[in-house]
């Protein structure tokens, strides 16, 4: 029965891998929808929500049937509990992903305010701490989360940088004030995608040594 | 372990049964008042340490027990202890309902007999308190004089849990107490395991790794008459330190 129980765990978990890049695929398409304008790719992110949900309930039905049918220990139950709660972070970053999509027509005609240096800096980190929490739960091995937390200031400073950037734009204009409002919304997205990075850490962290650790 | 408050403490023991060494140098200490879970696989060595700890194994032919088993600070092996006191501070319930072809109420009054109480009221009080103890009073009060044998698996398991209790033990032994009841009947157990442990030290061995998680405070994993690993259960089933443990609650053994 536990070989049984080891294959369905692994196969569960490589498949889950594949869902942490769909979720990721969401975000990073919906962000270059929005730094391009472009209205056909943000409407390719918007059609997976659907998929991003039934997905992400079909890992919670498998690893809540995992428990109940083996009763796992140690490192199984810790991979469990850490896959449920990435499985809850993943569907969030894949949902900000939509919520930034939705964004986009204000950008396809009108373009975008100033030169915006700030925002793509703050997305390619958050993309960065994504990549890096899924690989080292991939590889079962913490070292590409070390920096995760100096990564969260970062992106939480970045936050702030937009915040003024946009207000200076919003000054200028009243024209300015929707876009100026979606940078902000963005940037805050993007700060609670760095959370759910940061989060999701402490839980790989955690499943690999049963160490409890907080990254902030 | 050691410096917790220990009821039993356990030092360099070892045991062979003839050639074979079954007990290898375990050092441990058992709570006061806390349910400590050995575990491990068939042959490891947890009944064996279990019977240890109340000279059980004494009936044992060709064993050789070396070491020290401290209770309250008595050593339990030295010349001068009284085998029969010991047993009746450290009690011990077996993996089958082993109940006396008796009545209920003979069955719990055995012990205090033995022991030299004669008064009926006396006796009456010992077997009321010891069923209610058990979790069984309610289920039997109307048919104390009725066979033990007429109860249910479970019911006989908390009867023999009773006949423990009725000589005011300090210390509860339980081997496999659940492993030949139902989930229901267990269930039962468990929860008077917790019970007990307000008044009594409990120790048990269990294959059942869910049940030790649930049932204990403290764990022990043995393999091939070590201890390997002790500790707070919630640690040894959440992040054990031993790659053996790991490996045997995982079930990635062999």
């Amino acid at each position: 029965m536990s070989e049984k129980f080891h294959e369905e765990l692994d196969t569960l978990k490589e498949e889950f891998l594949e869902y942490g890049h769909f979720a990721r695929g969401m975000l990073v398409d919906a962000f270059e929808a929005l730094k391009t304008g472009d209205e056909d790719l943000a409407r390719s992110v918007l059609a997976r929500k659907g998929e991003l949900a039934d997905r992400s309930d079909a890992f919670d039905e498998r690893l809540l049937k995992l428990i109940a049918l083996y009763q796992p220990m140690a490192q199984d139950l810790r991979a469990i509990l850490c896959t449920l709660r990435m499985n809850a972070s993943l569907y969030r970053i894949g949902r900000y992903g939509k919520d930034i999509a939705l964004l986009v027509p204000h950008f396809a005609g009108a373009g975008h305010l100033g030169r915006m240096l700030n925002l793509p800096h703050m997305a390619g980190i958050v993309v960065s701490m994504v990549d890096d929490v899924l690989r080292a739960y991939g590889a079962g091995d913490i070292s590409p989360i070390k920096d995760l937390s100096a990564r969260d200031d970062c992106v939480d400073d970045l936050r702030y940088s937009v915040f003024r950037e946009a207000l200076t734009y919003m000054m200028e204009d009243p024209q300015h004030i929707e876009r100026g409002m979606d940078y902000v919304m963005v940037a805050r997205y993007l700060e609670r995608c760095g959370d759910h990075c940061c989060a999701m850490g402490e839980k790989v962290h955690f499943m690999l040594t049963g160490e409890r650790i907080e990254i902030k | 372990m050691k410096e917790h408050d220990a009821i039993i403490t356990v030092n360099h023991l070892n045991l062979h049964y003839g050639e074979h060494h079954a007990l290898k140098e375990i050092e441990v200490g058992f709570a006061r008042h806390k349910v400590t879970a050995l575990i491990g696989p068939s042959g490891c060595g947890k009944s064996t340490l279990l019977r240890c700890l109340n000279r059980m194994n004494d009936l044992v032919e060709n064993v050789r027990i070396e070491g020290e088993v401290r209770f309250e600070g008595t050593d339990i092996y030295a010349p001068e202890v009284d085998v029969v006191e010991i047993r009746k501070q450290i009690g011990m319930v077996f993996q089958r309902p082993n109940p006396f072809p008796k009545s209920i109420y003979e069955n719990v009054a055995y012990g205090p007999r033995v022991h030299g109480v004669r008064d009926r009221s006396t006796l009456d009080a010992v077997v009321e308190k010891s069923l209610r103890d058990a979790a069984l009073w309610d289920e039997v009060k109307d048919r104390l004089d009725a066979p033990a044998f007429s109860l249910s698996g479970g019911q006989q398991q908390r009867l023999c849990i009773a006949r423990t209790l009725a000589v005011e033990p300090e210390v509860v032994l339980m081997d496999e107490p659940c492993s030949a009841l139902d989930p229901i009947a267990t269930a039962k157990i468990e929860a008077l395991i917790e019970e007990l442990k307000t008044r009594y030290t409990v120790i048990i061995v269990t294959h059942n790794m869910q049940q030790a998680a649930r049932a204990s405070d403290y764990t022990g994993f043995m393999y091939l008459g070590e201890l390997v690993e002790f500790g707070d259960t919630p640690q040894v089933f959440e992040a054990p330190r031993e790659e053996l443990t790991e490996r045997y609650i995982t079930g990635r053994f062999g």
